[in-house]
């Protein structure tokens, strides 16, 4: 499972980039992403469930499970 | 693969649901042919620049004259007198140095038009006359390529988009060539209006080389400037229309 550091990537480029990663993953692979608290960890968590992903938020911590 | 600087730059449209690393890998990897760099033509060559079409070749012979400066938002000032496709492409390397924008100062014609056009993945015809249209037209047939097609005069302007084979083309839409229109200079266009229909073509040329959303496929869309109201009308392909009724259909969706 991989990790992808987005502490100091401002909104909306962590998603860009948590949107790009999931883009190369195969359906059911697991990524951690490490968000900064206040905007980023609101709005990463809420686009990567509107995109049909299952996610899964621990503190700054989020798990995404591809759809 | 996109690198950092271009994540940054093209943001907020990768964010986009629709939009992905992939269609923009694809408008990276893609070309257009912006024919006219006048008020249809400068919106259009900008949006396709700024969203990062890897080629953007820009043809016009045209030199910059004043009474253009209103609604050519690629034309300074000090540029009346310089050859718009140079001038629209100075604009356009600043824009975005990493789109290679190629100016063609040159008039396209029967006899250049398919030369000039092969090889691009779409063309925007940006162009003022009736007879350059049906000739842009003609060449995408015989080439393949698709067409956003438009025009803009006093507070009207109307777009289509055309896949050569598989949606009706332009000469499909009007059969008979016009012997003569009044000319923009003679008719008078608020700018405005020509950069909503440029906005137009550019929004279609992105979805077709990107892959992104539904292309405006054998329908016109009618924009009234004084109202804003927006008509599509349907138009059909025609079985004997000289233009395309011998193009194979193309192969490719979407």
């Amino acid at each position: 499972m991989s990790t992808l550091d987005l502490t100091g990537t401002p909104c909306p480029l962590n998603w860009v980039k948590a949107k790009l990663a999931l883009e190369r993953m195969g359906a059911g692979e697991e990524i951690v992403l490490l968000l900064d608290p206040g905007e980023p960890i609101e709005s990463v968590p809420r686009s990567a469930r509107e995109d049909g992903h299952d996610v899964t938020v621990d503190g700054t911590r989020v798990t995404i499970v591809k759809r | 693969m996109l690198d950092e600087s271009d994540l940054e730059r093209y943001s907020r449209q990768l964010v986009l649901p629709e939009w992905s690393g992939e269609a923009q890998e694809r408008l990276r990897d893609s070309s257009a042919m912006v024919i006219g760099l006048g008020a249809l033509g400068s919106p259009v060559a900008a949006y396709l620049v700024g969203a990062g079409v890897g080629r953007v070749g820009v043809v016009d012979h045209d030199d910059v004259e004043l009474s253009n400066l209103p609604r050519q938002p690629l034309h300074f000032t000090s540029d009346v007198g310089s050859n718009k496709a140079q001038s629209a492409a100075a604009k356009l390397s600043l824009l975005n140095p990493t789109v290679l924008v190629e100016p063609y100062p040159a008039r396209l014609g029967r006899m250049n038009a398919e030369m000039m056009l092969d090889g691009a993945d779409v063309v925007v015809d940006c162009s003022d006359s009736f007879a350059t249209r049906y000739v842009v037209n003609e060449a995408c047939c015989i080439l393949g390529i698709p067409l956003v097609e438009a025009g803009v005069l006093g507070f009207d302007g109307l777009t289509m988009t055309i896949r050569p084979g598989s949606s009706a083309c332009y000469r499909c839409a009007f059969p008979v060539e016009p012997e003569s229109a009044p000319s923009c200079a003679e008719a008078g266009v608020l700018g405005p209006v020509a950069g909503i229909v440029g906005s137009i073509q550019a929004l279609e040329a992105l979805k077709l080389l990107s892959g992104v959303g539904e292309p405006l496929l054998d329908k016109i869309v009618q924009v009234d400037g004084r109202t804003l109201a927006h008509t599509i009308v349907s138009t059909t392909k025609l079985a004997d229309c000289p233009a395309c009724a011998s193009v194979p259909a193309a192969t490719q969706s979407g």
